[in-house]
């Protein structure tokens, strides 16, 4: 009987029932995409962070500050200590390898260039193509570490192209005052050798960097008689913002208990990746560049609390939308009801079949809109961050329970009212 | 009774005979109108806060003296008038010089800034320690700080020693005698210097001063001046006397007067003297010992550097000079590009430029994340209205019989579709006005919990939510009016 009755309702009222599953499915699809693109965004907005470049610096233990308190433009005898060029792999070995995604070695000489002034030329990958024993392949260089450049002449330095080794890139400020243009040969001389040089591009770098020159840093090695070596590597990590714990032990992290420092190491603390770094890498030195690093994590968190805060609001939107429509359709079976109860239904069978139908009805809804949710999930994260948005299976039991609570909430007191009106007034037409 | 009062009737009536629906109706209505204001003030706020919190990376703009000028306090001043007073966040004056560590036979690059401007430019600083307040404070790097072992609270004594670039100067004094480098501030120096006077003519001016630094013996030789006029500078008694025992710089009118009838000539003395005492200074190396308050952390090169007030640095070497200022101005690239060209346009000397990696970036990120807010608020937005018309269809639906009935007893489908829609666009009307007020308050919630700072309320938005309102209650209504009128009067009132 009570299968009867339901499907009686679910077949001759499908315009109703249709409505109401209609909402439930729009609440659900907004739930599960925003839950969705809430746990997505902390990843895609720290990866659109890596826009102001790198947030680790890698120096030499001994040397990192000889050359800027002495003021030794040559660097010469004095800055004896380098990291190692074959080592920069073992940055992808550490245990937050995945979070490092870009990174690149720097190696600068002062040149004598062919009218007697001197000019800095450094020696850095542009994009170097790393293939790692993990099997991930990765380009890495200044190009994506320098976003803000702006060409304004010519192309990137190649590094791919076989000349490669011969061509160079130029800042504006140094190109403007010497007027090279693209094309041009240049020579430079330190007193361990010289290069001949292309230039391949000018850049507008917006600071220091429109003074110097860039060269591959195979390049500058062998123009410096520094086979092999690097002077400093930028990294550019994500890392999740840091706390009390991360700040305590980057102050030292041989003081912290063995349960703290194993929660540090194992988070992708700037100060954690910095000590995994140096570990990796010999006689280093790693520390956060604090305007990036910092400013990082109060962007993300502001983000992700921003995103939060909208979600609950429209949770709470749909949830009300929902248990108002649910309401609104079982008051309007007041008439049915109390013909019901007046051929004798108990009430408990008739806030049965009324739940029954409506629990049904919602989850059809709740499936529908679920994998509709999905999508809109995609689409936002397709449009704005070109990546998609990682599904996040957990996100479907949450909505799931949401939608059931919402919608028992919302046909609970109505049915209540219902049941407690008199039959006869109800069948009469009374209100 | 009149045909409007009819319906006025009716449409109040109903909304009051027929409280829990139209309540339902009203909530609907409400909470759309809530979501589409709250969504749309965050909207249109987020930039402008976010890129509050941007400002964190430091400084997006700097200024500097244009070649062959220079700059200092007062142009700086000026300068910044050109910004509106909400865009600039901060302004720090840099001014940096090599200072020498007596101790230790070590230089390192000094900058001489104004710490509370500092604060707000570059936020991401990390002082162990304290920022300098008292003077003679500083703030040491930390790379430094390691390299020469020293605490908060260490003393250090710099000397800043004078090139001839850095003594820089426009004075046409010859400096001074005894002008030995390594001397200190020796009290009785004589002081040589020369000026134009009346004509073009040069005159040369001689003082010598006592243990105080006041003058103690003086001479002029004015003997290039108009005879009898300008000349007697040099002999009038009463108007070499007045410079006796008086401390240098001198003020013409105030300090001393002029020879009557040779006012130039009266100016060119004072200007040789005080040209001859700048020289002077400006060619010494002075020395002062300074307590470390603070170890700064920045991860950058910064750490390599010593940074003391403005205030401190003029004093040791006696000039107001700028090399640079750093600007944190809250605009985008276009208002920060329209800003450096109002700046190249008044001609002061001072040239502004972009620090790029900030600005670009800035202007990449935030593209994003207004992207993102747009989205999720037009995805919201959308299934919210959905959500508010199926509660109204389902509320209108349910009157089928009282539109049969009204029907039967004659009236048009014009009156019943007006007064549907009436009660709709009032209720429509009513929510508007709740939801734009309780959107605001969510928008306000939402701002000071992830920003800190309230919300700006946007006036356009009260008539915007309650124009969607009504429009999404009338729409709504529309399509279950249309069936209902649609059908006979007589099979609706049968109950099929």
């Amino acid at each position: 009987m009570l299968f009867r009755l339901i499907r009686g309702v679910l077949l001759h009222q499908r315009s109703k029932m249709l409505l109401i599953a209609v909402t439930i499915a729009l609440g659900a699809s907004l739930a599960t995409g925003m839950l969705n693109v809430v746990m997505g965004v902390e990843e895609k907005v720290n990866k659109e962070l890596k826009n102001y470049g790198a947030n680790i610096t890698v120096k030499p233990k001994d040397a990192s500050l000889l050359s800027d308190i002495y003021d030794v433009g040559d660097g010469g005898e004095l800055n004896t200590a380098y990291l190692r060029e074959d080592e920069l792999g073992k940055l992808k070995t550490i245990f937050w390898a995945f979070n490092i995604v870009d990174f690149t070695p720097f190696l600068s000489a002062e040149a004598v260039l062919t009218d007697g002034t001197q000019a800095e030329v450094t020696g850095t990958w542009f994009n170097h193509h790393l293939s790692l024993p993990t099997g991930e392949e990765l380009d890495a260089g200044v190009q994506s570490m320098r976003s803000w450049w702006e060409i304004t002449d010519g192309r990137w330095l190649d590094e791919a192209d076989e000349n490669a080794g011969n061509e160079i890139m130029v800042g504006t400020a140094l190109a403007t005052e010497k007027r090279w243009t693209v094309g041009e040969t240049i020579e430079l001389t330190t007193s361990q050798g010289s290069m001949k040089g292309e230039i391949v591009g000018i850049y507008d770098a917006g600071g220091d960097e429109d003074d110097q020159i860039f060269a591959t840093l195979d390049a500058v090695q062998a123009l410096t008689d520094r086979e092999g070596k690097v002077a400093s590597i930028e990294v550019s990590a994500l890392t999740t913002p840091d706390n009390d714990l991360a700040r305590r032990a980057a102050r030292n992290p041989a003081a912290l208990t063995s349960r703290d420092y194993e929660t540090w190491y194992c988070t992708a603390y700037v100060s954690a990746i910095c000590y995994q770094i140096q570990e990796a890498i010999t006689g280093s030195v790693a520390s956060a560049v604090r305007q990036v690093a910092e400013s990082e994590g109060m962007i993300l968190d502001k983000t992700k609390l921003l995103m939060i805060l909208i979600t609950a609001l429209s949770l709470i939107g749909s949830a009300l939308g929902i248990s108002n429509l649910v309401t609104a359709s079982v008051m309007e079976r007041a008439q049915e009801i109390g013909l019901l109860k007046a051929i004798g239904a108990k009430d408990h069978s008739i806030t049965g079949v009324v739940m029954t139908e409506i629990l049904i009805t919602a989850l059809i809804g709740l499936a529908a809109g679920t994998a509709l949710g999905f999508g809109f999930a995609q689409l936002i994260g397709r449009s704005v961050f070109g990546s998609a948005i990682d599904m996040n299976p957990a996100v479907i039991p949450i909505v799931a329970a949401l939608i059931a609570l919402v919608t028992i909430a919302g046909s609970l007191p109505a049915i209540r009212m219902v049941l407690r009106l008199k039959p006869a007034e109800v069948l009469h037409g009374g209100h | 009774m009149t045909k409007r009062r009819m319906f006025l009737r009716m449409v109040t009536a109903s909304l009051l005979r027929r409280r829990s629906r139209m309540l339902i109706a009203l909530l609907s209505i409400g909470i759309g109108s809530t979501i589409l204001a709250g969504l749309l003030t965050i909207y249109y706020d987020v930039p402008r806060q976010m890129r509050a919190q941007m400002r964190s990376y430091g400084a997006n703009m700097l200024l500097m003296p244009e070649d062959g000028t220079t700059l200092d306090s007062a142009k700086l001043e000026e300068t910044l008038e050109t910004f509106p007073e909400d865009a600039l966040v901060g302004a720090s004056p840099y001014r940096y010089v090599r200072l020498d560590m007596t101790s230790r036979q070590q230089s390192f690059t000094t900058a001489g800034t104004d710490f509370e401007q500092v604060q707000k430019t570059s936020p991401y600083f990390s002082v162990e320690g304290n920022y300098p307040e008292a003077a003679r404070e500083i703030l040491v790097g930390k790379e430094v700080a390691e390299t020469i072992g020293v605490k908060v609270g260490s003393e250090m004594e710099l000397t800043w020693q004078p090139t001839l670039s850095q003594a820089g100067n426009e004075a046409s004094a010859e400096g001074a005698e005894g002008n030995n480098a390594s001397a200190d501030w020796v009290p009785g120096a004589t002081l040589v210097g020369s000026a134009e006077g009346f004509g073009e003519a040069v005159l040369s001016v001689t003082a010598k001063l006592d243990d105080e630094a006041k003058i103690a013996e003086f001479e002029v030789d004015a003997s290039t001046q108009t005879e009898d006029i300008g000349s007697l500078a040099g002999t009038d008694e009463a108007f070499l006397s007045q410079f006796i025992g008086k401390e240098l710089p001198l003020e013409l009118g105030k300090d001393v007067d002029a020879l009557s009838g040779a006012t130039i000539t009266s100016e060119a003395v004072v200007n040789a003297l005080n040209s001859a005492r700048s020289a002077e200074t400006a060619a010494r190396p002075s020395t002062a010992k300074y307590t470390v308050s603070g170890i700064l952390v920045t991860g950058g090169e910064e750490e390599g550097y010593v940074f003391m007030s403005l205030t401190d640095l003029q004093n040791l070497t006696g000039e107001d000079r700028l090399d640079v200022a750093e600007l944190s101005v809250s605009a985008d690239e276009e208002q920060l590009n329209g800003y450096c060209e109002e700046i190249a346009s008044q001609g002061s000397g001072v040239s502004a430029r972009l620090v790029k990696r900030v600005t670009k970036s800035e202007t990449a990120v935030l593209g994003k994340l207004q992207a993102l807010v747009f989205l999720v608020t037009v995805v919201v937005l959308l299934l919210t209205m959905i959500c508010v018309s199926t509660t109204m269809m389902a509320v209108v639906s349910e009157r089928r019989k009282e539109i049969g009935l009204r029907k039967a007893l004659g009236a048009s489908d014009n009156s019943i579709r007006g007064e549907f829609l009436g009660e709709g666009m009032f209720l429509g009307l009513l929510g508007g006005v709740i939801g734009a007020v309780l959107g605001f308050v969510f928008a306000q919630v939402v701002s000071i919990n992830v920003f800190g700072s309230s919300i700006t309320f946007q006036p356009l938005l009260l008539p915007a939510a309650v124009i969607v309102s009504m429009a999404i209650a009338a729409v709504s209504c529309l399509a279950p009016i249309k069936r209902a009128v649609a059908i006979d009067p007589a099979l609706v009132l049968k109950g099929e």
